[in-house]
């Protein structure tokens, strides 16, 4: 039971001492200019491995490893399927706007439908309906989903024809063959050692590079035909168009890439990136970012922010020398004085571990989300890593 | 005409994928694949891949390795997960482990506990985790030999590299073997549609390494059937050629298996 309940925490943590957690917390969290323990700036991430394409047998495939040694692989398989509506399609659009099944139909068979995209998450030591897997799959889903449903209600706006290869309605507009048949993408992602740290990052980075490298047959048929596909892979599309193919074409839809979950812990009022196991063990707060790039401006869109729960709340307090009863008489009292933490609002005595209450402060929420948004910040830097990754 | 083995088999002496009887598929393999484990390896036979990891000998959880079971030798785990986009159609699985995955997995695991020195960890796990992710055939025989590169780079002592491959017959054979005529060949290393028509079986085998002064004089080495699996129907009297056949086809593995292991010493 405490084992299930550490899995669904941030990550397992690791053995450290409140003496050690202290020493951590207090360098991770100087003003301006963190310390961390291998030496790297805040937003610097640790270096990794990438290849693409590495399956032959799927649509897109990529694997990722880290630099500590975790690694995960991802395939992402497409099959043609029939558009059948299911019902809380039609009572929620006839419960909304009244309309009659025919146009409900058309509405739905163009903007596309979140559950078109499947997502399955394998982690060794999990069954599949574990806490861990489940809510990882649900969260990497909804910010694809996620960016759908906003581009679909651009979509309504400006993309008349749909079919084409615009990326009008995002992923789940690109999954639209016809009034009906679409495609249904299953995104399986495979990690391939324990999770050492919280995995998220990893799946993340990985199953964007898999969609980027995904390619679907080019359509043959038109219009309302039942699909017919090209033989030729050679000719395949892929599902996110790459800026390269279509440089002539100026077309807006080449900047739409699939979202990038950054995961992003506060220390103090220090904000750090891909933190590592023993940093994400004394956060003050954890949080995944989403991100996306879908205008031509090359803007990114902020999806999602979700707060994952902070391991440090589950660790040992340590006690000043001032309760010790072993230490009584031995020290001044004037040595530990309880002072007041800036970033949490809370009294503590310096050098000694208090379990982080959680809680963040508006200002350091706002300073990540500016960090990983503004022109040349981090989640720029990580989608153009991600881009120079060979897929050919 | 129906493009399957046995139709186009007598007439060409060709396999559908080009291959002469006796051949195996291209095989590669790499070791020390992912830092993260004790061991690990990658391996594909034709267009069957698999990543392996070997996590241990380390300290059974708790109540699992205590009994008496554990306390003679380590147990060796192995957990088998069939990729959802290994095969051409994404299968569905129903809830935790399909048939076929749990079956290669209780076959590795017997074959390990008895094949590994397990008596010099007492009180220890050796968890072995078997990724497909691409399955072409032959994947109880490419996980046997995955396993024994990941075994060998976790350093887990063994008498000798266990290997595994797949024979089949190039027909039904389901009368008795006719010595006159015989139109039936046995097939070396098969892949997925000849899997799926033609009475095949898995063996896997191992040599011992000479020990001692008085093995030194005799050369040859040894092999031993460790592991033998079949599921399809076939007359009895086929049995020894494709077992022969079979175990040859294991001794070309060792070979090709040996040369990655002293091959990736010298990167």
């Amino acid at each position: 039971m405490s084992n299930q309940r550490q899995a669904s925490s941030a990550s397992q943590t690791p053995h450290l001492s409140p003496a050690e957690l202290s020493y951590l917390y207090t360098s991770l969290s100087l003003p301006k200019s963190p310390i961390r323990p291998d030496g790297r700036s805040p937003t610097q991430f640790r270096p990794l491995t990438a290849e693409s394409n590495i399956l032959p047998g799927t649509n897109g495939s990529a694997r990722i490893g880290f630099a500590d040694g975790t690694q995960a692989i991802v395939g992402v398989k497409a099959e043609v399927e029939k558009t059948v509506l299911s019902t809380d399609t039609l009572a929620s659009s006839e419960g909304g706007e009244g309309e009659d099944s025919t146009s409900t139909s058309n509405s739905a068979a163009a903007s596309g439908h979140g559950s078109w995209v499947q997502m399955s998450i394998e982690i060794p030591g999990f069954r599949d309906d574990d806490a861990l897997p489940v809510f990882l799959s649900e969260m990497m889903r909804e910010s694809l989903v996620g960016s759908v449903a906003d581009g679909g209600s651009d979509g309504g706006g400006d993309g008349g024809g749909d079919g084409d290869v615009t990326m009008a309605g995002g992923l789940k507009g690109r999954l639209v063959i016809n009034k009906r048949w679409h495609w249904r993408l299953y995104i399986d992602v495979l990690l391939l050692s324990q999770p050492l740290s919280y995995p998220l990052p990893l799946l993340s980075l990985t199953t964007h590079l898999a969609l980027l490298s995904t390619k679907l047959p080019k359509l043959k048929s038109q219009g309302e035909e039942d699909p017919f596909f090209d033989d030729d892979w050679e000719v395949a599309e892929y599902l996110y168009p790459r800026s390269s193919n279509l440089k002539a074409a100026g077309n807006a839809s080449q900047y739409v890439r699939p979202p990038v979950t950054l995961l992003v812990v506060s220390v103090g009022e220090n904000i750090i990136f891909d933190p590592s196991r023993e940093e994400i063990a004394v956060a003050d707060a954890v949080l995944a970012i989403s991100v996306t790039r879908d205008t031509e401006a090359g803007n990114l869109k902020l999806l999602s922010i979700r707060t994952v729960d902070p391991p440090s709340r589950l660790t040992q307090p340590a006690v000043p020398n001032s309760e010790n009863v072993n230490m009584l008489g031995a020290t001044a009292p004037t040595e530990d004085i309880a002072v007041l933490n800036p970033a949490t609002g809370e009294e503590e005595v310096p050098g000694v571990w208090r379990p982080r209450r959680g809680g963040v402060k508006r200002s350091v929420i706002a300073n990540m989300v500016k960090t990983v948004l503004k022109k040349g910040g981090v989640g720029e830097e990580v989608l153009e890593g991600l881009e120079g990754v060979e897929v050919e | 005409m129906p493009l399957d083995t046995s139709t186009t088999y007598p007439l060409t002496r060709l396999r559908l994928d080009g291959r002469r009887w006796n051949e195996l598929r291209l095989l590669q393999a790499q070791i020390s694949t992912n830092p993260a484990s004790s061991g690990s390896s990658y391996l594909s036979m034709g267009n069957t891949a698999i990543m392996c990891s070997v996590h241990g000998p380390a300290e059974g959880r708790r109540g699992e390795a205590s009994g008496a079971a554990g306390s003679a030798g380590a147990i060796v785990e192995v957990d088998v997960n069939v990729a959802g986009f290994a095969s051409v159609d994404r299968r569905r699985k129903a809830g935790g482990s399909d048939k076929q995955s749990s079956r290669i997995a209780t076959t590795l695991r017997a074959a390990f506990q008895s094949h590994l020195h397990t008596y010099l960890y007492p009180h220890s796990t050796i968890s072995i985790h078997v990724s497909v992710l691409s399955a072409d055939g032959s994947l109880l025989a490419a996980a046997i030999n995955a396993c024994t590169l990941a075994l060998v780079d976790a350093g887990i002592p063994m008498p000798g590299l266990l290997t595994g491959c797949t024979s089949g017959m190039s027909g039904s054979a389901s009368t008795p073997r006719d010595p006159r005529n015989d139109e039936l060949d046995p097939l070396l290393d098969l892949s997925l549609p000849e899997e799926q028509e033609l009475p095949f079986l898995t063996v896997g085998t191992t040599t011992c390494v000479p020990v001692g002064e008085n093995h030194m004089e005799d050369e040859e080495e040894e092999t031993k059937v460790a592991v033998l699996n079949m599921d399809s129907k076939l007359h009895c009297t086929y049995i020894e050629t494709m077992l022969a056949v079979g175990m040859d086809g294991c001794n070309q593995i060792r070979e090709l298996l040996e040369g990655v292991i002293k091959g990736s010493n010298r990167g």
